[in-house]
C-alpha cells in the first residue's frame, strides 16, 4: 500500500467571488458554501467566519475541526462512507490543505464544549491556533433532537472540507510525503531484525455526542479490527464526538494522528510498523472484556512485540484504556500508553479512574483539571452562552470583563490522548 | 534592593566537627556560611545571603526528637530569615530526616519559603516530598554542585512568589502533586521513544506512575479459631517498661520480641510505647489499647482460641523505611511459623 | 439476562418502564452511585459503567447504570473496585449542575438516554449469567 500526501501549504484564507486557491491563497465563495451547507433541512442558518494565528478571536463551541483533503488518484473518496462512497481508500495521492482547518461551531445542546483562542495563554494550548481557520457556524432548526443536529452539523463540516478540499485537485504540492507499508509477509522478510510494533487507535463510542464512525459505521457496533494507516489519512475516520474538548479525537486529530506519523518516521530504522488496530471503548462491560480480548488477540496474532495504546475521553474509556494494555502486556507484549489525567484543580487527585501495575509505561497529555485563566477576546466566533456550562468552566467562569476562569479541559484538544501536543505533567 | 536573609541547616559531618562519634552534639548557630553553604551562597548571588548556618548532631536530632526541633526552630528563628534552606542530606539517612523534618517546621512554623535536598531513596525524602520541596540529588556529597543551584534557585522563587513548575522542570522529588508543563517533543515521539527504550530492556521513566499496588492477597479465613495459635505483632512501639532494646521513637532501626508469660494485662507499671509519633499518653496508661493483650486472654480462657502466643513483636512505624520494616517481618513471619504460630493480629496507630 | 436499570433520570424511567425492570432514585448522581453500591456490596455485578461518557461529574446531574439481577455468593470483586474508583473519582469533580435551565436538563437527560440505550439491547440480547467476573477476566 502506498499514499503519497501533496502537501499545498494556504497561508491566508479570504472571502472573494469565485472560490480557488492561488499561490498560498484559500479564496472562498461564501454563498456558495453556505447553499451547501443549507440544503439540509435541519439548519435553518449557517455562515462562515475565518479567524487567523495571533488574532484577538475566540470561537466558542466547537464542534469539530477538519483538514480539507481531496483524492487526486487511487480508489475512493474523502470521508468515505460519510461523504465518499465506501470503496478502500488509503492509497494512491492525496492533496492536503496544510496550515488550514474547517472547524464547525454550533449549537448542538444546551451545554457544549470547545473553546480555541487564536492569540493569548489559551492559545498554547490548542494546536488549532496556529493554523488559518474557516469557521462554520451552524444554528440548526428548532424542534429536532440532539442526534440530529449532531448528524446535521458533522455532516455539514464533512461537506464543507470536502469542497474546499476539491478546489486542491489540480494543483502542484509544496511538499510531497510518501507512506508506503508492505504486507504482512514481507514487513517481516524486510526488517528481521527490527522489534515488530502496532498501533492499538481506541475510538469513544458511548451513545449521542460520544460517537466515531469509521467508513460512516458507527463504531460501537463493531467488534476490534485493523485497519491500514493510510486510509485513515484519507479521512476513513470521522469524529461525531461533541463532548471532552480537551481529549477528544476532532477528525483533524485522526486525519493527522501523530502516532501514525511518529511509527512512519522510525519504520525501518528503529522499528518495523506493522499496522494499526482499532477497537471501541462502549459502555457496556461485557463489550469492554471483548473488545479488549480481541485487540490483545490481534496484536499477538500480528506477533508485535511492543504497541502504543492511544485513548478518547474520561472515565469508562480508562477502564478500556487498562485492559488493553493489560491483557496485550499479559500477551508478553510490550505496552506504552497515552492519555491525560484528572488530578483535580490542586493536582492532588488520583489521576485516571482504573489503574493497573502492568501500565509501568504511560504518556501523558497533561491534567485537565489546571486552572486556566483566558483573557477576553476583541471578537467571538459562535457564542460564549455555554461557557459557564462548559466541562471545567463553573458559575461564573465567563467574569463581566469576557475573560473566562476555567479548567484546561475546557480547550479543544489541549490534552490530546494520541500525543498531538507537547504538554505534559509531573 | 534588599537581600534576603537565608538560615541555613547542616549537621555534625558537614560542619566538619566529626563523623559518627561527634553525632551526639547539640545543636549550635554559627555566623555566615559552613561547608556546602558555600556552594549554596554561591548559587544564590546577589539575591540572598546566608547570614547563619545552624549544626545539629544526628544522633542528638533523631534521640531528642520533640526537643531538638524546637531548639533547632528557636535558633532558626533567632535570625528572623526570609528564606530557610536544609541540607542537602544526599543519603544520609538520620540526616535526610532531620532536615526534612526541619524544613517542615519551619515552612509550618515559621511560614517562610523552605528548601532541602536529598537522594530518592533517603528515608527523609519518603517522609517529607509531599509535605516540602525536596530538590533531588544524587547519593553522595559530590553531587553538591548540581544541587545547590537548584535549591537555590527554588528557594528564590518561593520567595519572589513566582511560579512553581513541574518537578522535572524545577528539580524536586515528585509530591504528588501532578503540575503541567511543557515537553520538548510531542506525546507520540516520545511514547515511540519510550517504546523503543521499553522492547530495548532499557530505562525509561514512565511520566504518571501508577499508584502503589503493594496489596497483599489475604490469606483464607482461620477454619477454627479454637485450635490455633495467635500471635500479637505491632508498630505501635509496645515495649517492656524502660524500652529495654532502645527501639527509636522514629525510624526504628529494630523490632523487638518480649515474652508475654505471666501477663494477663498491661499495665504502666509493666508497659509503655516508644513511639514518637503519636500522643503516648493513653498507650503508656494501658498498653492493652495497642497491644490487645487482656482481651486475648480473656478468649484464651473461653475456649474461643487455642493460645496466645508467649511472645510478641513489635517496632514503631513512624518513619521507618519501608524496606526496613519488610525485612522486620521477614524474621519475625520466619520465628512465628518456626513456633507453629496459626495466625496473627497486627495492630497499628 | 435479568437486569436492573438503576437510574435517576426520569426520561429513562419513561422510556424504558415498561420493558424492564427500572430502580428510580429520586435523587442526585451521587444517590445513584451509593444504590449501585449497595447492590454490588450484595452479590450483583455491574452491567455497564458507572462513569459512562465523557460527560464529567458533577457536569451532568443524570445517571443510568445496568445492574446484573442474578446475585453470586460472594462480592464480584471487579464490581466493587468499579464503583469504589468511579465513587471516588466523583467526588474529585465539583457538582456544577445546580440551576441549569429546564432545556439543560432536558438535553442532559437526552444525552443519558442515548447512552445507557447503546447498551439496553445487548443486555437484552445477552444469554450470559455472569458468576463473579474476576480481575483477571476482566
Amino acid at each position: 500500500m502506498r499514499l503519497e500526501l501533496g502537501n499545498i501549504d494556504i497561508k491566508e484564507i479570504r472571502f472573494a467571488d469565485k472560490s480557488e486557491i492561488k499561490d498560498g491563497v484559500l479564496y472562498v465563495n461564501q454563498e456558495e458554501v453556505i447553499a451547501q451547507v443549507l440544503e439540509d433541512d435541519l439548519i435553518r442558518d449557517a455562515h462562515l467566519e475565518i479567524a487567523v494565528p495571533g488574532e484577538s478571536v475566540r470561537i466558542t463551541p466547537v464542534k469539530d475541526v477538519i483538514q480539507p483533503r481531496v483524492k487526486v488518484e487511487g480508489p475512493g473518496g474523502m470521508f468515505p462512507g460519510v461523504i465518499s462512497k465506501v470503496d478502500t481508500v488509503g492509497t494512491g495521492k492525496t492533496n492536503v490543505l496544510r496550515g488550514m482547518a474547517v472547524v464547525t461551531c454550533g449549537r448542538i445542546v444546551g451545554f457544549q464544549e470547545g473553546i480555541i483562542d487564536m492569540t493569548g495563554p489559551g492559545a498554547e494550548y490548542t494546536p488549532f491556533s496556529e493554523l488559518n481557520n474557516l469557521v462554520l457556524v451552524v444554528e440548526p432548526e428548532d424542534g429536532w433532537k440532539p442526534h440530529d443536529y449532531e448528524r446535521a452539523a458533522r455532516v455539514a463540516g464533512l461537506k464543507v472540507a470536502t469542497y474546499i478540499g476539491e478546489l486542491a485537485r489540480d494543483l502542484t504540492p509544496d511538499e510531497t510525503v510518501v507512506y508506503e507499508r508492505a504486507n504482512l509477509r514481507e514487513s517481516f522478510e524486510n526488517y528481521p531484525d527490527l522489534p515488530r510494533v502496532g498501533y492499538v487507535l481506541m475510538l469513544q463510542t458511548q451513545g449521542l455526542l460520544h460517537d466515531t464512525y469509521v467508513y460512516g459505521v458507527d463504531a460501537k457496533q463493531t467488534l476490534t479490527t485493523m485497519i491500514s494507516p493510510t486510509e485513515i489519512m484519507d479521512g476513513a475516520i470521522v469524529s461525531g464526538n461533541c463532548v471532552s474538548a480537551c481529549d477528544k479525537n476532532t477528525t483533524y486529530h485522526h486525519q493527522n494522528n501523530p502516532v501514525i506519523e511518529d511509527l512512519f518516521k522510525a519504520h525501518g530504522k528503529t522499528l518495523n510498523f506493522v499496522g494499526v488496530i482499532i477497537t471501541n471503548e462502549n459502555v457496556y462491560l461485557a463489550d469492554k472484556m471483548r473488545s479488549s480480548d480481541w485487540s490483545a488477540k490481534l496484536a499477538e496474532y500480528l506477533s508485535l512485540d511492543g504497541v502504543i495504546i492511544s485513548q478518547e475521553g474520561f472515565g469508562n474509556p480508562d477502564t478500556d484504556l487498562i485492559m488493553n494494555c493489560k491483557k496485550i502486556e499479559e500477551k508478553g507484549i510490550k505496552t506504552v500508553i497515552i492519555t491525560d489525567e484528572y488530578a483535580g484543580q490542586d493536582g492532588k487527585s488520583q489521576s485516571l479512574a482504573d489503574a493497573d501495575p502492568l501500565a509501568d509505561a504511560v504518556i501523558t497529555g497533561g491534567n485537565a483539571n489546571e486552572v486556566v485563566i483566558l483573557p477576553p477576546m476583541e471578537r467571538i466566533i459562535g457564542t460564549t452562552d455555554f461557557v459557564d456550562k462548559i466541562a471545567g468552566g463553573h458559575d461564573g467562569s465567563l467574569r463581566e470583563d469576557g475573560s473566562i476562569e476555567a479548567e484546561l479541559q475546557i480547550i479543544t484538544g489541549s490534552t490530546n490522548e494520541m500525543g498531538f501536543n507537547k504538554l505534559s505533567a509531573r | 534592593m534588599k537581600k534576603f536573609r537565608v538560615v541555613h541547616y547542616i549537621n555534625q559531618f558537614f560542619a566538619q566537627i566529626g563523623g559518627e562519634d561527634m553525632a551526639h552534639v547539640p545543636p549550635e548557630k554559627r555566623e555566615g556560611v559552613v561547608g556546602p553553604g558555600i556552594a549554596i551562597q554561591a548559587a544564590l548571588g546577589d539575591e540572598a545571603e546566608i547570614v547563619a548556618t545552624v549544626i545539629c548532631g544526628d544522633s542528638y536530632f533523631g534521640e531528642n526528637m520533640g526537643k531538638a526541633e524546637a531548639e533547632v526552630l528557636e535558633l532558626i528563628k533567632s535570625e528572623n530569615p526570609d528564606i530557610f534552606i536544609a541540607g542537602p542530606a544526599f543519603n544520609a539517612g538520620r540526616y535526610g530526616v532531620a532536615a526534612g523534618t526541619i524544613t517542615s517546621a519551619v515552612k509550618r512554623e515559621l511560614g517562610i519559603p523552605a528548601v532541602t535536598g536529598m537522594y530518592v531513596e533517603n528515608p527523609g525524602a519518603e517522609m517529607y516530598k509531599d509535605d516540602v520541596y525536596i530538590i533531588s540529588t544524587t547519593n553522595s556529597a559530590a553531587g553538591v554542585r548540581a544541587a545547590a543551584p537548584l535549591m537555590a534557585k527554588l528557594a528564590l522563587k518561593l520567595a519572589k512568589d513566582e511560579p512553581i513548575g513541574a518537578s522535572k522542570e524545577e528539580g524536586y522529588l515528585p509530591n504528588n502533586v501532578r503540575k503541567n508543563f511543557f515537553e520538548e517533543k510531542r506525546g507520540s515521539a516520545r511514547a515511540v521513544e519510550m517504546l523503543e527504550a521499553k522492547l530495548a530492556g532499557k530505562p525509561y521513566t514512565t511520566e504518571y506512575p501508577m499508584p502503589d499496588f503493594d496489596r497483599v492477597e489475604p490469606n483464607p479465613p482461620v477454619a477454627d479459631l479454637s485450635q490455633i495459635t495467635i500471635a500479637l505483632v505491632t508498630s505501635g512501639g509496645i515495649v517492656p517498661k524502660g524500652n529495654p532494646d532502645h527501639i527509636e521513637s522514629s525510624s526504628a532501626s529494630k523490632f523487638g520480641e518480649y515474652s508475654l508469660d505471666g501477663f494477663d494485662d498491661l499495665t504502666a507499671e509493666t508497659h509503655e510505647t516508644a513511639h514518637g509519633g503519636y500522643d503516648p499518653v493513653y498507650a503508656n496508661a494501658d498498653a492493652d489499647r495497642v497491644l490487645p493483650v487482656d482481651v486475648l486472654r480473656e478468649y484464651e480462657k473461653a475456649g474461643k482460641i487455642g493460645k496466645l502466643h508467649d511472645k510478641f513483636y513489635t517496632t514503631v512505624g513512624n518513619g521507618t523505611a519501608v524496606a526496613s520494616a519488610k525485612g522486620f517481618a521477614e524474621e519475625i513471619a520466619k520465628r512465628l511459623l518456626a513456633e507453629k504460630v496459626g495466625a496473627v493480629i497486627l495492630t497499628s496507630t | 439476562m435479568e437486569f436492573w436499570l438503576v437510574t435517576n433520570n426520569e426520561k429513562v424511567n419513561d422510556a424504558y418502564a415498561d420493558k424492564c425492570d427500572v430502580l428510580f432514585v429520586d435523587g442526585t448522581d451521587r444517590d445513584v452511585m451509593k444504590t449501585i453500591r449497595d447492590l454490588v456490596h450484595e452479590g450483583h455485578s455491574l452491567l455497564t459503567h458507572p462513569l459512562s461518557g465523557s460527560l464529567k461529574p458533577g457536569e451532568t446531574p443524570f445517571r443510568s447504570v445496568l445492574v446484573d439481577k442474578s446475585k453470586n455468593e460472594t462480592v464480584d470483586p471487579f464490581s466493587l473496585d468499579l464503583i469504589e474508583t468511579c465513587i471516588q473519582a466523583l467526588q474529585k469533580f465539583r457538582v456544577r449542575y445546580e440551576g441549569l435551565s429546564e432545556r439543560k436538563l432536558e438535553d442532559f437527560r437526552h444525552v443519558d438516554l442515548s447512552i445507557i440505550e447503546s447498551a439496553i439491547p445487548t443486555a437484552m440480547a445477552d444469554r450470559t449469567r455472569v458468576v463473579g467476573v474476576d480481575r483477571n477476566g476482566a
